[in-house]
């Protein structure tokens, strides 16, 4: 049996880079994709606790499926306001809008 | 039956006049003059019967006074009643207000035709004298100094009733602020004697202060802060210098302000607040009595060189208001009450005399007047006699209350104060003869407008006349037998006295003398002014000096603006640099320009990137992290 460990590093390895995209790119749509790496690196870490701590029961993987769903609405959402961004600014970069501000 | 304890309703009757005239004033025929009018000769004829009831108990023995009126504050420990007290001296008082004002109402409407403001007039007249008879009836000092504070506010609304001429708002502010000055002191002197006595109740507080509650210096200094709002109002030296410039509104306020409200209302107040001047040590009846005599020297010899006919008038009313004073200070509230009553009637009359050749005319200086006698021969006898009685000859009004005064000083054994007075009873004598010689006798000056003098209509003759005879048969009310027949119970000494009553004696000695004396002034007032008046031309260049001194009034206007330029506008300069500097730039915008510093520094923050802002939340993030771990190992 594979042990644990090796899930966490994976899990830690894919935050890690969707943190790295979040901070690092400029592009709306790039920074959505790397939160949903960051969410999926959770989701590694559910299913692997959830095998290794209890093994009969489902409760965390149920968990990982109400994630995974969550998801899927919250980038439904994101994706329409960096539509609508481009839409109305002609760019996706995330440096250009900061009219909000004060 | 109507009786004291309706006594309330007098003022209560041209208040409601005023309030219906604010409210509904423009609907009313005629702007509702003919319901002032009505509600202020209602009041006379109320006052009629309330006299009549006064007299009534008077026959039935001891009587002291009639309370009426309702409560107005009550809290635990302090209460003041809006309450009113009838008795003989306020009877004294309200029969002026009553009657002389009735008969000014009624000339008014005469006067005042034709004014755009014809109803606001009626208005503010009937507050004023609701005003007054409020003064004058009420039982405690608190809703005495209110209607006090209403009576001047009156007054700056009618002098200022002209408005819109610069002179006329000047004055109004000047007669405002003047006797505001005054009443501050009278404010600080209410205070003083409630916070002993613990009530504003009059006839508790004398009460309070015969069984002793006050110290001797205490009371002296509460008197004489009573006496300084006396001084604002009655215009007396040194504050009497807004009274002359209260010319400036229409001449039945004049006439209202200097006969029956307003200027009187301080020498009632001090003979209302008399037990307590007694009480207090001597030097507080002192002080009324040297101001009184200033006051007198300095009015009647101003007078001598005015030449506004109306003015003239208003210093020999300061010249009255200082003799009354004189008699407060001799401790005689008899006399000074009797000056008053009689001086309400003949004053009126001098006032609304002249109001008629104002009318007549639209002069009112002397240099354009001159020889009316012949074109208005009703105006000229009233406007005589009125001379006369302020004059003081026999058998006029003025007579039988000067002579009073003079007793009340002889009996003082103040030599200064007798000195004084008899020398006063010659200036007035000298400028009434020379204001009715230069009005009605001689040339006139100005041709035009002596061709087209001519008598007033009857609203405004008839009140003159009803106010000539007042002016000839009101003092011999000092006669025991006159006020018997008239049910007072005796003359003026036996109705309106402090200690005792007391019986009026012929004077002699007085009687003949000032007699004297005063027609040899007013034949020096006919020879100086007569005819062409050379030789007042000559006597003005032979005593120049003293003339420039009289003409520019002791330079007393000079002085107060001096002081309000020098002083009052530097000291106001300091002030206003203070707050524009120090409040303002460093305090106020400084506290302000600090918090927007702080926003400034703040705003930094916000940038607006998303990068930076998931940069803060990683780091944030992190750093959590790493406390947790370190505090967990």
């Amino acid at each position: 049996m594979i042990p644990v460990q090796h899930f966490l590093l994976l899990g830690a390895l894919l935050f890690s880079l969707g943190v790295y995209g979040v901070l690092s790119r400029r592009n709306a749509v790039l920074i959505i994709l790397s939160v949903e790496l960051m969410l999926q690196a959770v989701n590694i870490n559910l299913v692997a606790f959830a095998v290794y701590l209890a093994p009969d029961e489902f409760v965390g993987l149920i968990f990982a499926l109400f994630v995974i769903a969550v998801a899927a609405a919250e980038v439904g959402l994101a994706l329409a306001i960096a539509l609508r961004l481009f839409r109305n600014r002609t760019t996706a970069n995330v440096d250009e809008v900061d009219s909000l501000r004060w | 039956m109507v009786g004291m304890e309706h006594a309330w309703v007098l003022p209560a009757l041209p208040f409601g006049a005023f309030v219906l005239l604010m409210l509904a004033g423009r609907y009313l025929p005629r702007r509702g003059d003919l319901l002032a009018v009505g509600a202020m000769a209602a009041s006379a004829v109320l006052f009629s019967f309330v006299l009549a009831d006064l007299t009534d108990a008077l026959a039935h023995g001891e009587f002291q006074g009639v309370f009426s009126g309702t409560d107005w504050l009550k809290f635990d420990t302090f209460h003041v009643r809006l309450g009113f007290y009838f008795d003989r001296l306020a009877a004294v008082m309200l029969a002026v207000v009553t009657y002389v004002g009735t008969l000014i109402f009624v000339y008014s409407m005469g006067y005042m035709k034709g004014d755009p403001r014809y109803g606001w007039f009626f208005a503010a007249m009937s507050l004023f004298a609701a005003s007054m008879m409020t003064l004058v009836l009420a039982d405690n000092l608190l809703l005495l100094y209110g209607a006090w504070e209403a009576v001047g506010f009156c007054s700056y609304l009618l002098i200022g009733f002209w408005h819109e001429r610069r002179p006329a708002a000047e004055a109004a502010k000047k007669a405002f602020i003047t006797t505001r000055i005054g009443d501050v002191g009278f404010l600080i002197g209410i205070v003083l004697l409630w916070r002993e006595a613990g009530t504003f109740n009059l006839q508790e507080i004398f009460r309070f202060a015969q069984e002793g509650g006050y110290s001797t210096p205490y009371l002296t200094l509460a008197v004489l802060l009573l006496f300084a709002g006396a001084v604002g109002k009655s215009a007396q030296f040194p504050l009497h210098v807004w009274l002359p410039d209260a010319m400036e509104g229409p001449t039945p306020v004049s006439a209202l302000i200097h006969a029956a409200t307003m200027v009187v209302a301080g020498v009632y107040m001090v003979a209302r607040t008399m037990p307590l001047f007694q009480e207090a040590d001597p030097v507080a009846l002192d002080v009324v009595t040297s101001l009184g005599l200033t006051t007198v020297v300095l009015s009647a010899t101003i007078a001598l060189v005015v030449r506004d006919v109306k003015r003239v008038i208003a210093y020999s009313t300061i010249n009255s208001l200082g003799l009354m004073m004189v008699a407060l200070g001799a401790g005689s509230v008899t006399a000074a009450m009797f000056y008053l009553f009689v001086h309400g009637f003949f004053k009126a009359l001098l006032f609304l005399a002249a109001g008629n050749v104002l009318h007549a005319t639209d002069r009112q200086t002397v240099d354009d007047l001159g020889g009316l006698a012949r074109k208005m021969p009703l105006t000229a006898v009233a406007f005589g006699v009125g001379a006369l009685a302020m004059a003081g000859l026999f058998p006029f009004a003025g007579f039988w209350a000067k002579d009073e005064i003079l007793v009340a000083a002889r009996e003082y054994h103040n030599q200064v104060a007798v000195a004084v007075l008899w020398v006063s009873v010659a200036l007035a004598a000298l400028y009434m003869g020379r204001l009715y010689t230069l009005v009605f006798t001689g040339q006139p000056r100005d041709r035009h407008v002596w061709e087209h003098a001519h008598e007033g209509p009857p609203i405004m003759v008839g009140p003159v006349l009803l106010l000539t005879l007042g002016a000839v048969v009101t003092g011999f009310l000092a006669f025991d037998q006159v006020g018997e027949a008239l049910g007072l119970g005796g003359g003026i000494g036996q109705f309106v006295y402090l200690e005792e009553p007391h019986t009026f004696h012929m004077p002699w000695g007085e009687a003949i003398g000032s007699t004297l004396l005063v027609v040899a002034s007013l034949g020096a007032a006919w020879a100086i002014w007569g005819g062409k008046g050379e030789l007042a031309v000559q006597l003005g260049k032979r005593l120049q000096p003293l003339y420039l001194l009289l003409w520019n009034k002791y330079y007393m206007d000079d002085l107060y603006q001096w002081i309000v330029n020098r002083i009052v506008l530097a000291g106001g300069a300091v002030v206003a640099w203070f707050d524009r500097v120090v409040v303002n730039d460093t305090g106020v915008d400084g506290s302000a320009g600090l918090t927007a510093l702080g926003g400034w520094l703040m705003r930094q923050l916000q940038t607006g990137k998303l990068p930076n802002y998931a940069l803060a939340i990683a780091t944030g993030a992190a750093v959590i992290g790493a406390v947790v771990l370190v505090s967990r190992m």
